[in-house]
């Protein structure tokens, strides 16, 4: 017979997680629906941008860019993993740990020189426990990104690339697909080749009934095809970099509500469980007390 | 306590239930403890029964406990004071055969010749000649080496529920100490199934000694009053067990084993008669004198400068509740202390023996070595943590919890299933033949555990098997 005070204990501080988890939810539920609005925001913008390189390319366009050329040999390259600054949301950010990890060891292997960059407190505390040395941390990211704060790292990267210094960058994120579907992605981002690639099919898979009329499409470069060029790849990279942020950001939150609502369902169950035992031990003394009482006057009888 | 008076005759006066009330003559009052008897034949029931006088009422009366069925006794019969208590044989004679409770041999194989019989009321032995040595007891269990060391000479409970395997983890020590075990072997079978005792008795006359070709019943005495007996009975068989014990210790000098499954049941039995004895009954409805009754029969269980005995005891815990009087009464006794648990018995590790509640007195630096100390208390906190963790885990999951504590969780979930060890008399369960680790590989094996070089290991691989190196090769042959 467990002992009811114990019991009790027990179950008042599941009833105190409870509270916890269920408040939690829901906010998570509340700066999901932001992060979502935002994400919806700037899918626009990146679909048309993406669209814009595809129609480029696809105007039979001898498309030459430095930052779209595959370099012939990776010297020096970058993982940027993208992760939450809070826990408490079930799988994502040990997933996407778990991805980063086994990411960062292809690359050691395979390229000489790699730097790995972290957002989030969580990877960094999980990198940093298996003894990873992180070149550069982020943890100013919540759940609202700005594009300002983005596009700094971006240019970083980007100035890095072209003067040589990087190779290779890879991402490792959350990507949303839909309320109920999130995967972790591991993307290389530079060079940006693979990426016009994607967005080019992608682009061609949607345009396909109205293909006649946009591949026919006769585009006028003005002043001159590389300049413009020079200002669309750029920051076709940019958008796509801040969309993974904003992705990464809406996918934390799902997975907050998610994490929390089951957090709070298994916390009822336990409290369910100990209250019957509660009960059942609580009756089961005062039984067994009024046996004791009953016993003794029947003796002295 | 054995005290000769001179033999009377009386006549039953009353009986209620398992006991009776007989009329002597005032100058030929049996003294307590004395057995008496009736032995009679009417309209065709024999009726052969032993009863122990309990209380003397006043008037010429007594009050006696039967030792045996009160089945036929009928007011007026004649009933005579044995004049001592009850005796039972002891000695070398006694090796190989099974008796009850009042000494007589029930394998049906004749009379046992014996030159003595001693009374199962004793003193137990005085102050100053109890032994001071303290020395680990090996069993090859690793749980128990590691966790619970036993003592030679000391005593140790086997604490647990319905169902748990009390009376597995007792028949297996059997079979390794006994079996290993140059000394006599006592079996007290008391208010268990008789068919436990007949596999028991069985299994041990096929168990050979070592490479002697001797079997292990050959250097084997039991003393059967198991669940059919009425209470009286289990309340003295462990009594008779233990005397013969007591004889090869203080007579032959040699190691003895001394086994009770369950002694549980020798609680119960005191509580069904006193009530009958017009006690009032105490805590739980147990008998106000549960705790002199256990301490007059474990303090019998001593080593002196003479011989050791060493004990094993199966204790029930009545609804898992450790503080039920009468297993709480026993926990005080025993030197080494295992502790069954439902809910490891419920994921299919066995022995179920509960790491954290389990405990022996010589679980310390200065006894078992500073090694095997640091080693049993870092289990032991591994697992303290984890256990801690659950109710977040249960709730948020393990995905929740910072590295370290993964760490341990992980850790601590192969240390709990390493705990798990196939056993010689459980073959045909587990299927695996049993496993006798010596107490350097348990100790290596845990730490090494510990430190995290088993890690890459999946947790099934840690089920059954004795040292860790064989949790790899069932891990290697599970890939193929």
């Amino acid at each position: 017979m467990a002992n009811p005070r114990e019991l009790d204990k027990r179950r008042k501080s599941i009833r105190n997680m409870r509270r916890i988890t269920r408040t939690m939810e829901l906010i998570a539920t509340a700066r999901f629906k932001k992060a979502m609005d935002r994400a919806a925001a700037a899918t626009a913008y990146t679909d048309r941008i993406t669209k814009l390189v595809a129609d480029l390319t696809q105007a039979g366009l001898e498309v030459s860019h430095p930052l779209l050329e595959p370099r012939d040999a990776t010297g020096h390259a970058k993982l940027l993993v993208l992760t939450g600054n809070r826990g408490f949301c079930g799988g994502f950010n040990s997933s996407l740990l778990r991805a980063g990890l086994s990411r960062w060891q292809e690359l050691a292997d395979q390229v000489p020189e790699c730097s790995l960059e972290v957002s989030g407190k969580k990877g960094i505390a999980g990198f940093t426990f298996r003894d990873q040395s992180i070149a550069q941390e982020f943890t100013h990211f919540e759940d609202k990104p700005a594009f300002g704060e983005v596009e700094v790292i971006a240019d970083r990267y980007l100035n890095d690339y072209t003067s040589g210094n990087l190779d290779r960058l890879d991402l490792v994120y959350m990507k949303y697909e839909s309320i109920s579907r999130q995967s972790v992605a591991v993307e290389t981002l530079l060079p940006l080749g693979a990426l016009v690639d994607d967005a080019g099919n992608e682009a061609g898979a949607e345009t396909s009934t109205d293909r006649g009329t946009s591949s026919t499409l006769q585009y006028e470069f003005l002043p001159s095809p590389e300049s413009i060029l020079e200002e669309v790849v750029p920051t076709s990279f940019k958008v796509k970099l801040f969309k993974c942020f904003l992705d990464s950001a809406v996918s934390e939150q799902i997975a907050r509500m998610i994490a929390m609502k089951a957090a709070t369902e298994n916390a009822g169950e336990l409290i369910k469980g100990l209250s019957m035992q509660y009960n059942r031990a609580r009756q089961g003394r005062i039984t067994s007390e009024l046996m004791d009482l009953i016993g003794g006057v029947e003796a002295l009888k | 306590m054995a005290t000769i008076t001179k033999s009377g005759i009386g006549h039953i006066t009353q009986v209620i239930g398992s006991t009776f009330d007989v009329e002597f003559e005032e100058d030929q009052l049996p003294a307590i403890y004395n057995a008496v008897k009736v032995v009679s034949e009417h309209k065709g029931v024999k009726i052969n029964l032993t009863g122990e006088v309990q209380q003397q009422l006043g008037g010429g009366r007594v009050r006696c406990v039967a030792l045996g069925s009160t089945d036929g006794l009928i007011r007026g019969q004649e009933c005579v004071d044995t004049g001592e208590p009850v005796t039972v044989p002891v000695g070398e004679a006694t090796l190989g055969r099974v008796f009850n409770v009042i000494g007589e041999a029930v394998d049906g194989r004749g009379e046992v010749k014996v030159d003595e019989h001693w009374p199962i009321h004793r003193n137990a032995p005085p102050l100053d000649t109890l032994s001071t040595k303290t020395e680990l007891f090996e069993t090859g269990i690793k749980v128990i080496d590691l966790l619970t060391p036993f003592v030679r000479g000391g005593k140790a409970g086997l604490f647990g529920g319905a169902g748990l395997g009390k009376t597995v983890i007792l028949t297996e020590l059997i079979a390794r100490i006994a079996s290993a075990h140059g000394g006599y072997s006592v079996f007290a079978g008391v208010g268990e199934r008789t068919r436990e005792g007949t596999d028991l008795w069985l299994e041990m006359q096929d168990a050979k000694i070592g490479d002697t070709g001797r079997s292990v019943i050959d250097q084997t005495c039991m003393v059967f009053g198991q669940m059919n007996e009425p209470p009286g009975a289990r309340l003295r068989v462990a009594l008779s067990a233990l005397t013969m014990a007591e004889y090869f210790r203080d007579k032959t000098g040699a190691d003895t084993l001394l086994f009770v499954d369950n002694i549980f049941r020798f609680s119960q039995a005191g509580s069904e008669v006193s009530a009958l004895l017009g006690r009032m009954p105490s805590a739980v409805g147990y008998q106000p004198t549960l705790a002199s009754e256990m301490g007059a029969l474990q303090e019998r269980i001593a080593s002196t400068d003479n011989g050791a005995i060493t004990s094993v005891q199966a204790v029930y815990v009545p609804a898992d509740d450790p503080t039920d009087p009468a297993p709480a009464t026993a926990f005080g006794q025993l030197d080494a202390f295992i502790y069954l648990e439902r809910s490891i018995s419920e994921k299919g590790i066995y022995p179920a023996v509960d790491p954290l509640a389990s405990s022996s007195r010589i679980l310390d630096p200065q006894y078992v070595g500073e090694r095997h100390f640091n080693c049993a208390r870092r289990v032991q906190m591994i697992l303290q943590r984890y256990r801690e963790l659950q109710d977040i885990i249960a709730i948020l999951g393990v995905d929740e919890l910072p590295e370290e504590d993964k760490l341990v969780v992980l850790r601590a979930r192969r240390i709990e299933r390493f705990l798990s060890q196939p056993f010689l008399v459980a073959e045909v369960f587990t299927g695996k033949p049993g496993e006798i680790t010596p107490l350097a590989d348990t100790i290596r094996s845990f730490e090494e555990i510990c430190d995290g070089k088993w890690d890459h290991l999946p947790e099934d691989a840690f089920m059954y098997v004795g040292a860790i190196e064989q949790a790899e090769e069932q891990w290697k042959k599970s890939k193929e």
